[in-house]
């Protein structure tokens, strides 16, 4: 039974308007700001700034995927595709309350392939934030935008530790930031591979 | 469906713009930012702390500096994570632990202190000027305590001359910590935890125009006090 994007668009309207615990966005956003400063000062390099944010949310993802499985109880996604819409229509409107635009790529497929396309690892999708919690109040000096600073690394952060937990080896990138003056903010996602479940040692 | 006169005497469009509705964002995931923040600043306050010893060792060696004393012995870095609690453990106060938690502390108070600035700006857009200390006190203990930590502060002491003591019976940043090793490992973490909220208070209050210290005192979780000192001819 395949859910359509307007019914995850329900689903994730439902599970924002019934949590009961909700912080002002202002005070998110510039507690993460003023973090990304700290580590700049810290680090004195972008590129490692980068890296620290990505950890920082690959380490909040693992955790977020468990809240969100229990607050959403959705089963297993079908394939890749269904992937992307409920990351962006349930996963980012419960917890940041914005709804990304979702762009399904299939992967670079032979010619004559018949199977499911979703399923390919090489399957992306691209997510389109018209909107973007954590920049709200966010100015990038000429410094950090020549250095490569992806301002909200945290996002593929999360996404990455959060897929994985359910199975899936995904690379999460920036492809453009409003913020460096691009057009559009837009995170890729790209499907490496499917991670088999591990049995724990001594469990037979 | 009825047609509506178009021009309707409802409210005007413009009327979100001026006034725009409180955007929010889910509780739990402010709390995970804050959980992994702390991981982030001991991580980088350590790269920090580092590389400033490496330059005061080569203008040591290079003769600028006296030699510093030899250091004490530097505990192995711990990355492993524990899959129930939020902190790894932590072993007796050693120098570079304390050092560690100080960086933390500091940075956290310096995070504090931009937000705590910023956000009161915010609030206090449509506000009339503050009257005298004591009513920017109550408006921390009101209208800031209710914007950050959704009630308001349980008891606000003062002495009249410029001592102000807030008390909090369930403080919302430090409500929710547990340590699987006891409630003294769990106080541990508490007063650094805290440092964020005290930045915020004193950020708030200089924004105001009220320059003082903030400190902070636990003594079982989830109750808080906060002492206000601002300077006498305020």
């Amino acid at each position: 039974m395949a859910t359509t994007s307007k019914q995850y668009k329900a689903i994730g309207e439902d599970i924002w308007k019934g949590r009961t615990e909700k912080t002002n966005a202002e005070l998110f956003a510039l507690t993460y700001g003023a973090l990304v400063v700290q580590l700049i000062q810290d680090y004195e390099d972008y590129a490692e700034v980068n890296k620290q944010l990505e950890k920082m949310g690959y380490n909040i993802g693992i955790r977020l995927i468990e809240d969100f499985l229990a607050r959403s109880s959705l089963g297993r996604c079908a394939d890749f595709r269904e992937v992307g819409e409920v990351v962006a229509k349930v996963g980012f409107k419960s917890f940041l309350n914005i709804t990304p635009v979702v762009t399904h790529t299939a992967p670079p497929s032979r010619p004559n392939s018949t199977h499911q396309q979703g399923n390919v690892a090489g399957s992306s999708f691209v997510l389109t934030l018209d909107e973007n919690p954590l920049a709200e109040f966010v100015e990038l000096p000429e410094e950090a935008l020549d250095g490569g600073l992806w301002f909200s690394n945290v996002l593929c952060g999360v996404i990455r530790g959060a897929l994985e937990m359910v199975q899936m080896q995904v690379q999460a990138e920036f492809l453009s930031d409003v913020l460096r003056g691009d057009e559009s903010t837009e995170i890729r996602v790209t499907l490496l591979k499917y991670l088999e479940e591990e049995v724990p040692v001594g469990d037979d | 469906m009825t047609s509506r006169p178009l021009h309707s005497p409802a409210p005007s469009p413009l009327a979100p713009l001026a006034d725009p509705p409180v955007r929010l964002v889910d509780g739990a995931a402010m709390d995970y930012l804050l959980i992994e923040a702390v991981n982030a600043l001991r991580a980088s306050s350590a790269v920090a702390a580092a590389r400033a010893k490496k330059i005061e060792q080569e203008m040591a060696e290079a003769g600028i500096l006296p030699l510093p004393p030899p250091p004490p012995p530097m505990k192995p870095q711990q990355s492993h994570r524990d899959s129930v609690g939020s902190m790894t453990s932590r072993t007796p106060a050693t120098s570079p632990d304390n050092e560690e938690d100080e960086g933390v502390r500091t940075r956290l108070e310096a995070i504090g202190l931009h937000v705590g600035g910023n956000f009161v700006e915010r609030l206090c857009r449509d506000r009339p000027l503050f009257g005298d200390s004591l009513d920017a006190i109550k408006f921390v203990c009101k209208e800031l305590w209710v914007s950050c930590w959704d009630k308001q502060v349980d008891n606000l002491r003062t002495n009249h001359r410029g001592v102000f003591v807030l008390q909090d019976n369930t403080f919302k940043p430090i409500s929710r910590i547990s340590s699987w090793q006891g409630r003294s490992e769990a106080l541990k973490h508490a007063k650094i935890y805290v440092a964020l909220p005290a930045g915020l208070i004193r950020g708030a209050l200089a924004r105001i125009g009220l320059h003082g210290t903030v400190t902070t005192e636990i003594t079982s979780l989830p109750h808080c006090t906060f002492q206000i000192k601002l300077p006498k001819n305020s």
